[in-house]
């Protein structure tokens, strides 16, 4: 069996996902505040987080192959997927691009014209915040990364037809993954800038984009280990086995201590700087969301670390699969919290305003204090479009990569 | 045992058919031959560049801090530059033996023993530096917390620069146990050919190591478990010099993203200096077959790869100067860049940024010659970032009416040049006394490695490619219990 086969039961169930998504948005439309501003920020937050997923997946796949990696040659394919979802991202984040220009959302303080003429901060930025370069970066820098993904794919497929043993289909996917890596690392900040640390218009840190990567990455794994083990449950890859998952559960383990080393390094030297200007970010954060800001740290550090941290668990199915589970959820936590609360922020704002209502100031409000069902209805049905994507797209090449010159290392693969 | 399958595609990493014999005579040889003249000479130079550290220093600490040209505005100059250099050359070693070995990227046993000790000596050369800078060197005890004589004074806890001294004692006393624990058994071999009082004093040096298989194993578990302590240390150490500067409210020097892109740089500076080191050794050595062009190259792409990092890490910075729309930080990277010390700022750039970028050409990746110019320019560039996040930042305050600028004077480059001949006397003596290239760990990678397997070890792969049929891939697991 290698080729994977998208059947009926596995589609209905990403279809009716994709339905508790469509319906959970269509309700918190109807139920929203004047400008929708949970419906927006919730197409916002999932589109950034499934595309990031997308995004480090490539970025994993060039590092492997410049760095002559050969183990994770036998599910190389997976990740391949995931990195095609950038095409679905990209449409996703237009839908975000085009409402700035008609003015659809208020996700972003900076796109709103008067703000921006009372606020000297503002016109400083407004020479990158601004929806021409939102648009351009996403459609542009997007661009790029989905054709290196696209060559890398079609690359790969080609070497499966291929059967030289002078592996010049190699040589030239090592050519784009080279040049991917350096690619990736400066675009990736310039978007992440945008798309996300642009909501607290105001607020920066050099350190902003890395963490994102960071967060992604786990949440890249996680989900790869979700899916090895179910296609393996499903009698597809026997070549794959505990080898291959422990190095995995290693990957999960290493960069959610990277993810947290990142965490403390942006916490502490803003926390120690003590710069108004600064720590208004975590002033926010602890002052109104402290449940979420330290279930973040409980998820995302302290349960990988105690779980993680014996070489056997990283070899049962039953734990990294409960670790995998909670990691996705844990930095889909991350990215909602550092995207609602300056979008509530801009919201209330905007309401006040236009004399819709009060400043609501800091009373709970529902979608934005804490996610709701809605939150995680949407959140399952951008899973089962990713999901779609993903196995559409594992079904349409070998399931195993016939003619990789690592196969063999793969199947032979001893931790 | 039939060796796992190995991908043509990489090279093997021992060349010249070489015998589980040859190799211990090859790499035992340099420590049992009259050293050359090359080496003598070699050392002679390094001797009189530590002398004349001794003497600097000894000035210094008899005149006082008054003998640097350090002025109120700019309270660190050559001094810090120099810690922070040194401190980033010694994450090669460590990373190489501790991150490389988890990755079990097999290049590393070509250069991982001479790395580690270089890490030592430049880990030494650092540490000299916080204790001269606070010119009371009598008092440098105030240092450490120790239950005290001087009622509730203790150092201050909250201040990074305690951090460092925790940090970097840390990461020196794994660095040398973990060096020390994989020359054991090399020494153990040395002693084995050796007669008379070297024969007495290896024998001391490798613990009466035996080599049955208890120690073997024992030896195994040691160096996984070092190789995991160590791993995050080598982010610690750089990670806390980090602090000592972003902690501050300083423009330029307060930034979150300090801790990683320190630690990028110190890898890079690292790989630099154990380029410069080995592109002399293997030649002087003769050790061409173990550490070859395709170690170089290995080491050329992790230099072009940090290199790159601490590229995106310069933009980001430069770039969130202007967007955070705050003007001492906006004014803090003009002047870097076209104040006073523009010069350096523009060393800085050229050197790490964009000279490595000439690694993508694979001629030049894989040219000695190349790779030990670049290595130097690496290695200058990396000096240059640290004098430009001090000095420059440190020129030009808040007040305009302390605004200084700072040469140093002929002390403070003299003990510089001190700390250089320190380095060079301990590698030398390094390179006479234990085995350059760690034995035991390159022949533990010959059968999957060494040139002549190599044919016989693709044989599988070959097939594999040319049929294109999934049969031959399906190996007998077995599987843990889940």
């Amino acid at each position: 069996m290698n080729q994977f086969k998208f059947e009926g039961k596995l589609k209905m169930t990403f279809l009716v996902m994709m339905l508790i998504g469509v319906v959970s948005l269509a309700i918190t439309f109807i139920g929203d505040d004047a400008v929708h501003s949970r419906f927006w920020s919730n197409i916002l937050h999932n589109s950034v987080f499934f595309t990031g997923i997308a995004m480090l997946a490539l970025f994993m796949l060039c590092a492997k192959i410049t760095a002559f990696s050969g183990w994770h040659t036998v599910f190389k394919r997976v990740w391949e997927s995931y990195s095609l979802f950038l095409v679905v991202g990209l449409v996703l984040m237009l839908i975000v691009a085009v409402g700035l220009w008609g003015h659809w959302h208020h996700l972003y303080h900076w796109n709103d014209a008067e703000a921006v003429a009372n606020d000297p901060i503002l016109q400083g930025k407004s020479g990158f915040l601004n929806k021409g370069w939102y648009t351009f970066g996403t459609i542009a820098i997007m661009g790029v990364w989905i054709l290196i993904a696209g060559r890398i794919r079609s690359l790969s497929k080609q070497e499966d037809q291929s059967g030289d043993s002078s592996f010049s289909y190699h040589r030239k996917m090592r050519i784009w993954a080279a040049a991917g890596l350096p690619i990736l690392g400066f675009t990736s900040a310039a978007m992440i800038w945008q798309w996300v640390m642009s909501v607290d218009a105001h607020w920066y840190s050099t350190l902003f984009a890395w963490y994102n990567a960071a967060s992604m990455m786990v949440a890249m794994v996680a989900l790869t280990i979700i899916c090895l083990i179910y296609l393996k449950s499903k009698g597809y890859l026997t070549q794959l086995n505990q080898e291959h998952l422990h190095d995995l559960g290693k990957y999960m383990f290493a960069f959610s201590i990277f993810w947290t080393y990142l965490w403390f390094s942006q916490y502490m030297l803003i926390w120690y700087g003590n710069i108004g200007e600064e720590t208004i970010y975590f002033k926010e954060r602890l002052d109104n969301y402290r449940f979420l800001f330290f279930l973040n740290l409980g998820i995302n550090f302290f349960l990988p670390f105690f779980v993680l941290m014996r070489n056997d668990t990283k070899r049962k199915y039953g734990t990294l699969i409960f670790t995998s589970i909670f990691l996705i959820l844990g930095h889909w936590l991350d990215f909602f919290l550092m995207l609602k609360p300056g979008i509530l922020h801009t919201t209330q704002e905007a309401l006040a305003h236009s004399g819709a209502v009060e400043h609501a100031g800091h009373a709970f409000t529902a979608g934005f204090s804490l996610p709701g069902f809605l939150e995680f209805g949407t959140m399952i049905g951008f899973l089962g479009l990713f999901l779609y994507a993903f196995f559409f797209n594992l079904s349409r090449a070998n399931l195993v990569p016939t003619r990789d010159p690592y196969l063999m290392e793969s199947v032979h693969h001893h931790v | 045992m039939s060796a796992a399958p190995v991908s043509p595609i990489r090279e093997p990493l021992v060349t010249g058919s070489k015998t589980y014999h040859q190799i211990t005579e090859d790499l035992c040889a340099p420590t049992e031959r009259a050293p050359s003249p090359a080496w003598v000479i070699a050392f002679i130079v390094a001797l009189i560049a530590l002398t004349i550290g001794v003497v600097s220093i000894l000035y210094t600490i008899w005149v006082g801090i008054g003998s640097w040209n350090l002025n109120r505005t700019i309270g660190w100059g050559w001094d810090i530059t120099n810690f922070v250099w040194w401190i980033g050359i010694g994450h090669a070693g460590t990373l190489i033996s501790a991150i490389l070995l988890l990755f079990r990227q097999k290049w590393r046993t070509g250069v991982n023993r001479a790395a580690e000790a270089m890490t030592i000596f430049a880990v030494i050369c650092a540490a000299l530096f916080p204790g001269i800078h606070v010119g009371r060197i009598w008092v440098v005890f105030f240092f450490f917390p120790y239950p005290n004589t001087r009622g509730p004074l203790w150092p201050n806890f909250n201040s990074p620069l305690l951090w460092d001294l925790f940090a970097i004692s840390t990461y020196f006393t794994v660095s040398l146990l973990f060096w020390y624990t994989g020359l054991v058994p090399d020494f153990a071999t040395v002693r084995d050919r050796a007669k008379g009082i070297r024969r007495k004093l290896y024998d001391l040096l490798s613990f009466g190591w035996t080599g049955n298989a208890k120690h073997w194993q024992r030896w195994e578990s040691l160096s996984l478990v070092l190789a995991g302590l160590a791993t995050p240390l080598v982010l610690s150490v750089h990670t806390i010099v980090s602090f000592d500067f972003a902690t501050s409210v300083i423009p330029g020097w307060h930034t979150t993203i300090f801790p990683p892109y320190f630690v990028a740089g110190a890898i890079f500076s690292g790989f630099a200096m154990v380029q410069t080191l080995m592109v002399i050794t293997r030649k002087v050595l003769r050790l061409e077959d173990y550490i070859t062009i395709g170690h170089i190259e290995s080491m050329n792409k992790v230099i072009l790869l940090t290199g790159t990092i601490v590229g995106v890490a310069y933009l980001t910075e430069l770039f969130v100067a202007w967007y955070s729309g705050y003007v001492y930080e906006q004014f803090a990277f003009f002047n870097r860049a076209l104040g006073p010390y523009w010069w350096s700022y523009f060393g800085m750039m050229a050197c790490n940024v964009l000279s490595p970028q000439v690694f993508w050409f694979k001629k030049i990746r894989r040219s000695v010659t190349w790779t030990f110019i670049m290595s130097i320019f690496v290695n200058i560039g990396m000096w240059f970032e640290r004098f430009v996040i001090i000095a420059t930042t440190l020129a030009r305050d808040y007040l305009p009416s302390s605004w200084s600028f700072y040469v140093p004077t002929i002390v403070e480059i003299g003990i510089f040049v001190g700390t250089l001949g320190i380095f060079f006397t301990f590698y030398l003596l390094f390179t006479r006394v234990a085995p350059v290239v760690a034995i035991a760990e390159i022949k533990h990678i010959l059968k999957s490695s060494g040139d002549q397997f190599a044919r016989k070890n693709a044989e599988p792969v070959v097939q594999q490619v040319e049929s294109g049929s999934l049969e031959s891939t399906v190996v007998e697991h077995h599987d843990d219990e889940h």
